[in-house]
């Protein structure tokens, strides 16, 4: 930091002060700087005394006088320290000043990025610039299936792509264990680091924290000679937190999205509120593929075909997707899950994916509830001529996600599929048949009729037929 | 005639920090010029004729508009650039800045990088 006499003889109090002393002791001075130039009095007098000017025992200029010059000398010595330690205090004020503006600059900017890797470049710019680095980098931490830590580079910037091999990586290596922002002056002395030292002078560095988890960190070095000190470590702790918090902001939000995004799938088969369940749930292996004792239910409309030739093709579609919606409300209203929907059939299950009880009462509940709303849509040709056959059976089947990767079903594949199907077949219009199983869990909830003994095709075994009385 | 930067500021500690930002342009033999009010100001104006004003807009006696307006309408120093200092939250009020002729408007807390920056630029040093 420098001072200069000729700064502090132009305050007016100070000359004036001077021009005090003079008249007091009417004697003439000069004052010179450490150059010799001039800055108050007479060149050519001749004085017989010099007096030093000190600012920390050094000279920075001489008063040339008489006696009066040695108090002028000694007041210019009190008032060169006093205005050195304004301009230290003030230099100090001015690096906080400027780091508030930086961290108010980062956060400011902060708020506009959505991905990692502008972020990780944001913050390492900035961090750059104000701790005289000439490269850094910035590395993502995060666990693997088996509970290893993975780091990876997200974002590099200044020098690091100059230096002979990846050495982001290996001090990535090195840095691991550390828990806390760490300065490393000397890498030569350093044994985890010393390996670098012939290419990097100085290094700092920073773990990004989230809720006391290390989820990366911010690494900046520089391969010129120069010594980072506590304030700099502070400043880019400071600057870590704050990228940090938006890095996990920016992970909630492509959570977010992702769960949006599986929710809105979900929701085209099974309820709103089923869909929360599966979400909340904490069972990664809920839409992986098992065995499962299931309820299945199949509808379907008699006679579609004939139907479909009385009207134009247009027509039958709209009247379709009136007819699904009201049946797939009511089987979400009972807790079931759409399946599929075959031509005009509809396949759907109750008890999966998620485990439900009663299932067998639900199906018929929601069978019942489907022919009734049928009998009840404001719509008479549909009321009229949709007349729906339903089929109901349960047993132990494989669910899960099946089909190719191009279009994969969440559906159920067993005997009981294809026997709930074949009791549909057999159903007339608007009537309800369900297998043994079914018959047995709730034959005190429900009436039935016992229709008799059927042989599935293709099977060796016959099946009971009941049906529900509503 | 060596160029030079009038500060206006009635809190000391912004012509402090203003003061220090500047001090590399006072190495190269700018002069920086202050004043704690809107009076002394003019009365350094009137005298020096600097080249670039920092002003205060709220000040106790004479505010930062009635200064500039004086400067850049009744001084006749037209070509002298005045940077409008506001505190941030207060509403600058542009129209009122643009009446009476300012160049440019910052808001407190300044950052000392553009304000060096912004200086050389007006005294033509960048």
């Amino acid at each position: 930091m420098k001072i200069k006499l000729k700064q502090i003889l132009r305050f007016p109090e100070i000359a004036s002060i001077i021009d005090e002393i003079l008249k007091l002791n009417s004697g003439s001075i000069s004052i010179f700087d450490h150059e010799g130039n001039c800055l108050l009095g007479d060149l050519q007098a001749l004085h017989t005394e010099t007096y030093p000017i000190l600012l920390h025992n050094q000279s920075i200029g001489w008063v040339e006088g008489d006696k009066e010059a040695a108090t002028v000398a000694s007041l210019l010595t009190y008032l060169v320290n006093r205005e050195w330690e304004r301009k230290t205090l003030a230099h100090e004020t001015l690096e906080r000043y400027k780091e508030i503006n930086l961290l108010y600059r980062i956060s400011e900017k902060l708020s506009a990025v959505l991905d990692h890797k502008s972020l990780a470049l944001l913050i390492l710019q900035e961090a750059m610039q104000a701790i005289r680095a000439t490269g850094g980098f910035v590395i993502n931490c995060h666990q693997d299936d088996e509970q290893n830590q993975q780091c990876e580079m997200i974002v590099v910037a200044g020098e690091c792509s100059q230096l002979s091999y990846p050495l982001s990586e290996k001090i990535s290596e090195a840095i691991f264990d550390f828990l806390q922002p760490e300065i490393i002056n000397n890498l030569a002395y350093d044994f985890r680091l010393a390996f670098m030292a012939s290419q990097i002078s100085a290094l700092l560095f920073s773990p990004l924290k989230h809720q006391n988890r290390i989820i990366g960190f911010i690494v900046l070095f520089s391969t010129k000679p120069v010594s980072y000190n506590a304030s700099d470590l502070k400043l880019l702790t400071a600057i870590a937190s704050q990228a940090a918090n938006a890095i996990e902001n920016i992970r909630f939000h492509e959570y977010r999205l992702q769960e949006e995004r599986i929710k809105s799938n979900l929701e085209r088969y099974m309820s709103p509120q089923l869909v929360q369940a599966v979400i909340n749930s904490k069972d990664e292996n809920l839409l992986k593929n098992c065995r499962k004792n299931l309820v299945i239910l199949f509808a379907d409309i008699r006679d579609f075909t004939t139907k479909c030739e009385e009207l134009p093709p247009e027509k039958i579609v709209e009247y379709l997707n009136i007819y699904f919606e009201e049946m797939v409300n009511v089987i979400f209203e009972h807790g079931g899950t759409v399946n599929k929907f075959v031509g005009d059939m509809i396949v759907c299950m109750f008890g999966a994916p998620a485990s439900l009880t009663n299932c067998e009462q639900r199906a018929i509940e929601a069978a019942i509830g489907m022919q009734n709303r049928l009998q009840h849509i404001p719509n008479h040709w549909i009321r009229d001529n949709f007349h729906t056959g339903i089929g109901i059976s349960s047993g132990e089947v494989v669910v899960g996600n099946i089909g190719s990767p191009h279009h994969v079903d969440y559906t159920a594949i067993g005997d009981q599929v294809n026997v709930a199907s074949r009791l549909q077949s057999l159903a007339k219009g608007r009537q309800i048949l369900v297998g043994r199983s079914i018959y047995n869990a709730t034959q005190n909830d429900f009436s039935f009729k016992e229709v008799g003994i059927v042989k599935l095709k293709g099977k060796k075994n016959k099946i009971e037929v009941f049906e529900v009385l509503y | 005639m060596s160029l030079s930067i009038l500060i206006v500021d009635d809190e000391p500690h912004i012509r402090l920090l203003l003061q220090q930002t500047l001090e590399e342009l006072e190495d190269e033999g700018v002069e920086l010029l202050i004043a704690d009010n809107g009076e002394a100001a003019i009365a350094i104006i009137k005298q020096q004729k600097p080249d670039l004003i920092f002003l205060d807009v709220m000040m106790p006696k004479m505010n930062g508009f009635d200064v500039c307006n004086a400067v850049k309408n009744e001084l006749g120093l037209s070509d002298v650039f005045v940077i409008m200092l506001t505190a941030k939250g207060q509403e600058f009020d542009k129209q009122q800045g643009e009446k009476v002729g300012a160049n440019l408007y910052m808001t407190k807390p300044f950052d000392p990088d553009e304000v060096l920056e912004k200086s050389l630029e007006i005294l033509g040093m960048s």
